[in-house]
């Protein structure tokens, strides 16, 4: 079976996993008329991430064309990418630039079990 | 193409032709069960708001079911008030009426008791559903038609697959001259500074960004992280790595189409064509009331995992990327869009799929919440309660 990975916009750096992958899979990625086949370094879960292009330590993340985050440490091309190798530098910023208070550090709340 | 809807005296085309029982305050919901009961044609309007609200609340309370009157699947509406209450039923009652439809109003202290007022409302409800009953669809353009759009039960399909085709009905009907409300605050942190660049107006952006840090700073005084609150475990487990992230997979629903304004609750939409934001939340009921009050006459909700929600005036239709939800919540979804997942559609194409469902629902076809009798509604509040 032929397996498959979404991309969004040109400019992403990162495509989703819409099957379960195993390291060495041939995964497909259908863009804008073009296939073209890369392979995972390791299992990426059904609705994980896997970086098409190299990311060095530091560089933005890229889905829907936007920066959803920065790497923290080199990702190859293939490499599972998520919350072991990205951070979330999201503040929520004032008027004058400046993050409001109480991010200093992260506060995450336990899971409300829905969601929206 | 066209669509057949019921011509309202301001000029609105509702999908739907309901006398609305619309209380002004939450005391009096059970004598509008009662009539919603004995009346066919009606729609009790049921919240529990109205009430020991600062002002401002009240404000946006009246606003809200006035606009829910105005909405045009509504034909008719009748105002039952109790005669304490903070939201006036004058109010509410004159507010609808300015936009031309037939409206009545009984208020319970004056004329004492549940039971004459159901007796009074009852005699008034029979003349106003046979009045209301006899407007006829007639052929409109799709400039006419209104649409809103929330997500609920999301999973990683729903960024893939189900929010990309309602941005591609976003991008479809705006060019048609429709209208398009988008709005859940929380799923825009993240995302506001994405939004903001799409915002015709600068003004407008900045008031967007600033529904965000509205809602950061009302978490952060009662000791919450919103940015975490907004991100749960579950999003994480199945693939969702930062907030932006999130946030971007939500407001695809609107595609990159540009923003009009930023509308408060329950605000009506200016005539302009396009997509608006309104500062509405993401938890359903509110969220669909925001909705149907700024005009939307079908609403369009993205799904995963299968939410089951639906409004008491305004048909939802409910779209899905998950093949697994298609088969163990058939019941509750309108539109399977697994193929696009599965790479055997093009988004495109079921947008056009989508579309052209939501103008069958707006000509009169019954989504599956309509036919489940699967609905509710709240009106949001800030309080703080008194």
């Amino acid at each position: 079976m032929s397996k498959f990975a979404k991309q969004i916009h040109e400019s992403d750096n990162v495509v989703t996993a819409v099957n379960e992958c195993l390291a060495g899979d041939r995964v497909t990625v259908k863009f804008k008329g073009q296939a073209v086949e890369y392979v995972c370094l390791r299992d990426i879960p059904f609705g994980h991430k896997f970086a098409i292009r190299d990311i060095p330590a530091g560089g933005a993340v890229v889905k829907y064309g936007e920066v959803i985050g920065s790497a923290t440490a080199d990702i190859a091309v293939g490499e599972w990418v998520h919350t072991h190798n990205v951070r979330d530098d999201y503040k929520c910023l004032g008027k004058d630039g400046a993050p409001l208070p109480g991010q200093e550090e992260d506060k995450a709340c336990p899971s409300r079990g829905g969601g929206s | 193409m066209q669509f057949f809807g019921y011509p309202r005296p301001d000029g609105g085309v509702g999908a739907r032709n309901y006398v609305a029982i619309i209380p002004s305050v939450g005391c009096v919901n059970n004598l509008c069960t009662h009539l919603e009961r004995l009346i066919r044609g009606t729609k009790a309007i049921r919240h529990d708001q109205g009430c020991l609200h600062p002002p401002a609340d009240t404000v946006q309370v009246t606003r809200t079911l006035i606009n829910l009157g105005r909405n045009p699947n509504v034909g008719g509406a009748l105002v039952v008030g109790l005669g304490c209450e903070m939201a006036k039923a004058e109010e509410i009652y004159e507010g609808i009426k300015a936009s031309g439809k037939p409206v009545d109003m009984v208020v319970v202290h004056k004329i004492g008791g549940m039971i004459d007022t159901l007796a009074a409302a009852s005699r008034i409800l029979v003349d106003m559903v046979g009045q209301v009953s006899a407007v006829q669809r007639e052929p409109f353009g799709l400039d006419k038609l209104v649409f809103g759009t929330k997500c609920g039960s999301s999973d990683t399909t729903s960024g893939l697959s189900s929010n990309l085709v309602a941005g591609e009905v976003c991008r479809l009907m705006t060019a048609n001259g429709g209208r398009f409300i988008q709005g859940e605050i929380c799923d825009i942190m993240g995302g506001e500074y994405a939004l903001k660049k799409l915002c015709v107006d600068p003004e407008q952006g900045e008031k967007l960004v600033d529904c965000v840090r509205d809602l950061y700073m009302r978490g952060y005084h009662v000791g919450a992280d919103t940015r975490g609150c907004q991100m749960t475990a579950g999003n994480v487990a199945g693939g969702l790595t930062t907030l932006v992230e999130k946030a971007l997979g939500a407001n695809a629903k609107g595609g990159n189409q540009p923003i009009q304004a930023t509308l408060d609750y329950g605000q009506l939409l200016p005539e302009k064509p396009g997509r608006y934001i309104m500062n509405f939340p993401g938890h359903g009921f509110e969220n669909l009331t925001g909705s149907a009050a700024g005009g939307a006459i079908v609403h369009l909700f993205t799904t995963g995992r299968g939410a089951p929600n639906g409004h008491p005036i305004m048909p939802t239709v409910k779209l899905c990327g998950n093949a697994k939800t298609m088969r163990t919540m058939r019941e509750h979804i309108d539109l399977d869009v697994s193929s696009v997942i599965e790479e055997t559609e093009s988004i495109e194409a079921a947008g056009e799929r989508l579309y052209r469902f939501a103008v069958d629902v707006a000509n009169g076809k019954l989504t599956k919440c309509e036919i489940l009798n699967f609905e509710g509604m709240e009106i949001l509040i800030n309080g703080p309660v008194m």
